[in-house]
């Protein structure tokens, strides 16, 4: 409690003092005063706020300025323009360039069906080849098995024609012996 | 609207030169042999192709950008990927310098220009010596040309194939002037 009610009191008398000294400055340098325009305050910005916080710029050193040891790297093709060198696109609009372009597609393009043809060339003479191989391989066959059928038909036949000559010679052969033999006479009376 | 680069010009020509061989040549030729002669260019609007009159397509670059619609025949786009795509409006310039020809039964022309691929039963005339997968033009006996495709089969392998087989894949066909009619000819 002690220390607040000292101090108004204090204030009180140092504001006095102030008074009388400004009268007797006043007083001294009056003009020059009247003249001078109104203190401006200046406020002392806070360290948290937004422009304080911003960095300042600093310099920034390119790679050459550094002098760093360059890395055994590789540098990819079409990264690295060289220099002097066109921005943009190149266009090919005059009727040489048409007719380069036009004469390196052909070549490619002649080159990749005549393989093409060739391919199919060659593989129609293997499947012609293969397939006459097969037909030779039936029709080989084929007669194997006429064959076959041809000699059992004969060996059938050499056993049945002698059974049937058999028969035949059996047939010739009984009238035969009718013929050749006494023939028997009726004689009457 | 500007000419191609080496590059665009590169991937265009390999596509044209698919359906065109050596032929493509006349496409570019000067008309005639005086020094000032007249020729037909490719020129590039937007993503799509135009096949022109250098005077044409000189006279055209009094038009700003985005009202120049069309300009002489459009060839093709090149898609997002760098590749060049055909348009069937690219036919009647094809079909005169056509390496290969497909002729078509008349039984066959509908289902093709319906967007189906060529079958066996519906060709009445093959080229003799034809590759397999490459381009081709598809007409009809009357030899009016209807689009163009990529064959399946190499000649000798087409004559064995079934009736049912597919010859030639569908690229393109005169159907899509009403099948695509709102995206054929819509610049961007």
């Amino acid at each position: 409690m002690a220390p607040t009610t000292k101090g108004p009191a204090k204030h009180k008398t140092s504001a006095k003092g102030d008074s009388k000294n400004n009268k007797v400055l006043g007083s001294k340098v009056s003009k020059k005063n009247v003249k001078r325009p109104p203190p401006k305050e200046v406020k002392s910005k806070a360290r948290t706020e937004q422009s304080q916080l911003k960095k300042t710029k600093k310099r920034e050193y390119s790679e050459a300025e550094l002098d760093l040891p360059k890395l055994n790297m590789i540098t990819p093709v079409g990264v690295v323009n060289p220099k002097g060198k066109k921005k943009g696109k190149t266009f090919c609009d005059d009727p040489e360039a048409m007719m380069t372009i036009f004469a390196m597609v052909n070549a490619e393009k002649e080159g990749q069906i005549e393989s093409k043809i060739m391919k199919a060339r060659q593989l129609e003479e293997i499947r012609e080849a293969k397939k006459k191989e097969a037909e030779a391989r039936q029709s080989e066959k084929k007669n194997k098995l006429d064959n076959a059928k041809e000699s059992i038909r004969n060996s059938r036949k050499g056993k049945g024609g002698a059974s049937g000559n058999k028969s035949n010679k059996a047939e010739k052969e009984s009238p035969k012996p009718k013929s050749g033999g006494k023939r028997k006479s009726v004689a009457f009376a | 609207m500007r000419a191609l680069t080496e590059e665009e010009t590169q991937t265009l020509f390999k596509k044209l030169a698919e359906y065109c061989g050596s032929g493509l040549k006349e496409l570019i030729k000067p008309l005639d042999n005086s020094p000032n002669a007249d020729r037909y260019v490719f020129r590039l609007s937007g993503n799509r192709v135009y096949y022109a009159l250098l005077s044409l397509a000189n006279a055209a670059t009094a038009f700003p950008r985005d009202q120049l619609l069309s300009l002489g025949i459009c060839m093709g786009k090149f898609t997002k990927t760098g590749k060049f795509r055909l348009h069937i409006t690219a036919l009647p310039i094809i079909a005169e310098v056509a390496r290969n020809k497909i002729w078509i039964k008349q039984n066959g022309v509908m289902p093709f220009l319906y967007g189906s691929n060529v079958a066996k039963a519906h060709v009445a005339k093959l080229p003799d010596e034809m590759g397999e997968h490459s381009g081709v033009i598809v007409c009809t006996q009357d030899d009016v040309p209807l689009g163009f495709g990529i064959t399946a089969r190499s000649t000798a392998e087409a004559r064995r194939l079934e009736p049912t087989g597919v010859v030639c894949f569908r690229q393109a066909d005169c159907g899509e002037y009403l099948r695509d009619e709102d995206t054929l000819f819509a610049s961007g």
